[in-house]
């Protein structure tokens, strides 16, 4: 394990911020100089090209997208805990970068590196899910080959979670080991309380930002702040049960019958309505493949970059031969659940999704994660009732075959 | 509804087909369904929850939907336009496929709805306005009662190109700077579109590389403009790419546009005739060429 997933946990102290505080806080770090990230609210209307979004110019509706952008100004930090649109996945690897650049004379090529920084930066209100996921691709980020880019990232981004009220009925964290407080792969988190949050420092760096600004903190350890830790323990169960009741599965039953059933009609059925678009792995914060291409910016010299991929897209696993082992939807759909709940499992330890929903979200072909893993769940504890529940689905299959 | 039910029920006992492609209401509203046995029928739903364009499960290279053998397709008249569009190109033969058409009055922008609702200003999808082909001929089987035109959208396409056309050029460079910039390349609008049939589409060629495939700037501008002009006078406005665009980039500006721009230089308009050559498809003695000097 690298130093990226090393912060070492601390015993959690708890903390009381008011909202005007925590806005402070924000502004404090501005003022010093250190990028602050944090969801924000963008009022399409308010873009000059309000013209492009009917919606604008309709009474009484005012779309509103919610992303993790760098802020400017500590007003823009939003609190209202919704889901924003991508995860934080492209702040640790963007959707593309640049590697290095070339020059060729010649026979003579020469390389230049691409200098890059890894400035402290500090993320406020991020989603429990969207951190977990980050420790989750350390893993395979350190394991053959310890990705410095990523890493360099991560050990310099502070990371205060907020605790999640939980978004719809598609989310279902619990399910694959996360919660809607979460701390995993985040150093702190707030919860809300009366007045304010409740914030708690879960690292080492957790402790040292709180600490660095602890003017805007008060302690919240005794008797007289019982009541608010009691408010925030409430809040965090109660959104752990509303979660819970959206899908439960057992992760490990799962993992191994995907594991042992890789020609099941059951997974060769379930992307029959799927385009192949990957907007899934786009917004996926687990999803962390990529592809390296050179670019030639003019006669002799380029950059190479790395971009996000896909293996939803038949060329990811098309060969220079021109015979592609998943040459069809349903194989590389079966890929992606394959790689989440069992490769990834199998080989990290760590479920490869952390329940936040957006894939469901963003399919408008209605494929369903949580309905896909409740099937697979059956078939795996309840193969009696699968055979009753599934029957459509193989007979579409064994018409495929 | 049950007309559609029968029909489909119909058509896979007589074995006319091997699967129906129609919508089911699923826990987040319509979505495309996958009959193969007559019994599955009774899931069929045709409501204004129906948005998806269906037609695009005919690519030829679809070949996990191609192996379930023969398809009975509902299609609305939009689609239909999707379906000539194929004939046109020859990617399809119209007796490989059965179209069962529904009279259609519009269908809503929001549809994960758990229940259908009916059409008003506010919520009918912009591109409905205007329809001209509510009950297809394209088919074999229509099936419903004629439907009145859908409301008018409290803004229509039109109306926001025009908006946009009167802006000063900086204005729309920028507009477009900022919405393209947000394209993270995942090709959801090629995916998904009816018409995009290509084998090796040119976004994946190395050798050479046309379009760099990093989502910066310059690689993005790239990929919307040629994926906009491979569409001109072929787009059927459907609507599906833009509503499929994780980050929300209004690419049907883009294409109504282009279809306006085709209209008034070659006089084309895209129906559901596959007789009706598409000017990119075609070449006349009296295309306009005042700009060759």
């Amino acid at each position: 394990m690298t130093d990226a997933t090393d912060t070492g946990a601390v015993a959690p102290q708890r903390y009381f911020i008011s909202e005007a505080d925590l806005r402070g806080l924000a502004a404090d770090l501005l003022g010093a100089g250190t990028e602050v990230i944090a969801p924000v609210t963008v009022d399409a209307c308010q873009s000059p090209s309000a013209m492009a979004t009917a919606a604008c110019l309709r009474p009484g509706v005012a779309p509103v997208d919610v992303d993790y952008k760098a802020i400017a100004d500590a007003a823009e930090l939003d609190l209202g805990r919704d889901l924003p649109g991508l995860s934080l996945k492209q702040l640790f690897l963007p959707d593309h970068e640049a590697l290095c650049r070339w020059h060729q004379r010649g026979l003579e090529v020469t390389v230049e590196e691409v200098p890059i920084t890894f400035a402290p930066r500090v993320v406020l209100a991020a989603k429990p899910c969207d951190s977990a996921a980050l420790a989750v691709v350390d893993e395979v980020m350190n394991w053959d080959y310890e990705d410095e880019l990523w890493n360099g990232r991560r050990e310099a981004t502070t990371i205060l979670n907020l605790a999640c009220p939980v978004i719809d009925d598609s989310c279902f964290c619990t399910a694959v080991g996360s919660a809607p407080d979460d701390v995993k792969g985040a150093d702190g988190l707030l919860t809300p309380v009366e007045g304010g949050y409740l914030a708690e420092a879960t690292t080492e760096k957790g402790r040292a930002l709180i600490e660095a600004h602890a003017a805007r903190f008060s302690a919240a350890d005794d008797p007289a702040t019982a009541a608010l830790v009691r408010q925030a323990a409430d809040e965090r169960a109660g959104a752990r049960r509303r979660v819970a009741a959206n899908l439960e599965i057992d992760a490990g039953s799962v993992r191994d019958w995907i594991a042992t059933h890789f020609e099941d009609p059951l997974l060769a059925s379930l992307a029959i309505r799927c385009n192949g678009c990957g907007a899934c792995s786009s917004a996926c914060p687990t999803c962390h493949c990529f592809d390296i291409v050179d670019e030639e910016e003019g006669v002799g010299r380029g950059t190479r970059r790395r971009c996000w991929d896909t293996c939803q897209a038949p060329t990811f696993t098309l060969h220079a031969s021109g015979h592609n082992p998943r040459d069809d939807q349903h194989v590389r759909y079966r890929q992606r659940i394959n790689h989440k709940f069992s490769i990834y499992p199998l080989k990290f330890g760590e479920v490869l999704c952390t329940g936040c929903g957006r894939c469901t979200r963003v399919c408008h072909a209605g494929q369903d994660l949580v309905e896909i893993l409740a099937a697979i769940d059956i078939a795996a504890r309840r193969p009696g009732e699968a055979v009753a529940a599934g029957a459509a689905a193989s007979e579409d299959a064994e018409a495929a075959s | 509804m049950n007309e559609l039910r029968e029909l489909a029920r119909k058509l896979l006992a007589d074995g006319e087909v091997r699967v129906i492609i129609g919508w089911e209401s699923a826990r987040r509203g319509a979505r495309p369904m996958f009959v193969t046995e007559p019994d599955g029928a009774d899931g069929l739903i045709f409501d204004t929850r129906c948005v998806h364009n269906l037609v695009t499960y005919l690519n030829p290279r679809r070949d996990h939907v191609a192996e379930l053998g023969k398809i009975g397709l509902v299609i609305k008249g939009c689609d239909a336009k999707a379906v000539a569009g194929l004939l046109r190109e020859a990617q399809l033969t119209r007796d490989d496929v059965v179209l069962i058409g529904v009279c259609c009055g519009g269908v809503l922008e929001e549809n994960e709805l758990p229940e259908a609702v009916a059409l008003t200003p506010e919520n009918v999808a912009p591109r409905c306005h205007g329809c001209d082909n509510r009950e297809p001929t394209l088919v074999d089987h229509l099936l419903g009662e004629p439907q009145p035109e859908p409301p008018r959208p409290a803004v229509t396409i039109e109306e926001r190109v025009a908006a946009l056309d009167a802006q000063p050029l900086e204005e729309r460079w920028a507009f477009w700077t900022e919405q393209f910039g947000k394209c993270v390349r995942c090709y959801a609008c090629r995916q998904v579109c009816p018409l995009c049939v290509c084998e090796r589409c040119v976004a994946e060629k190395t050798q050479p590389q046309w379009i760099e495939s990093s989502p910066h700037a310059r690689g993005n501008l790239s990929w919307n403009i040629t994926r906009a002009l491979h569409l001109a006078g072929r787009c059927v406005d459907c609507g599906e790419c833009e509503r499929f665009c994780p980050v929300g980039i209004p690419l049907t500006l883009v294409n109504r546009k282009l279809q306006e721009i085709v209209a008034e230089r070659f006089d084309y308009k895209v129906s559901e005739d596959p007789e009706n050559q598409a000017p990119i498809g075609g070449y006349r003695l009296d295309d306009e060429q005042e700009f060759i000097k």
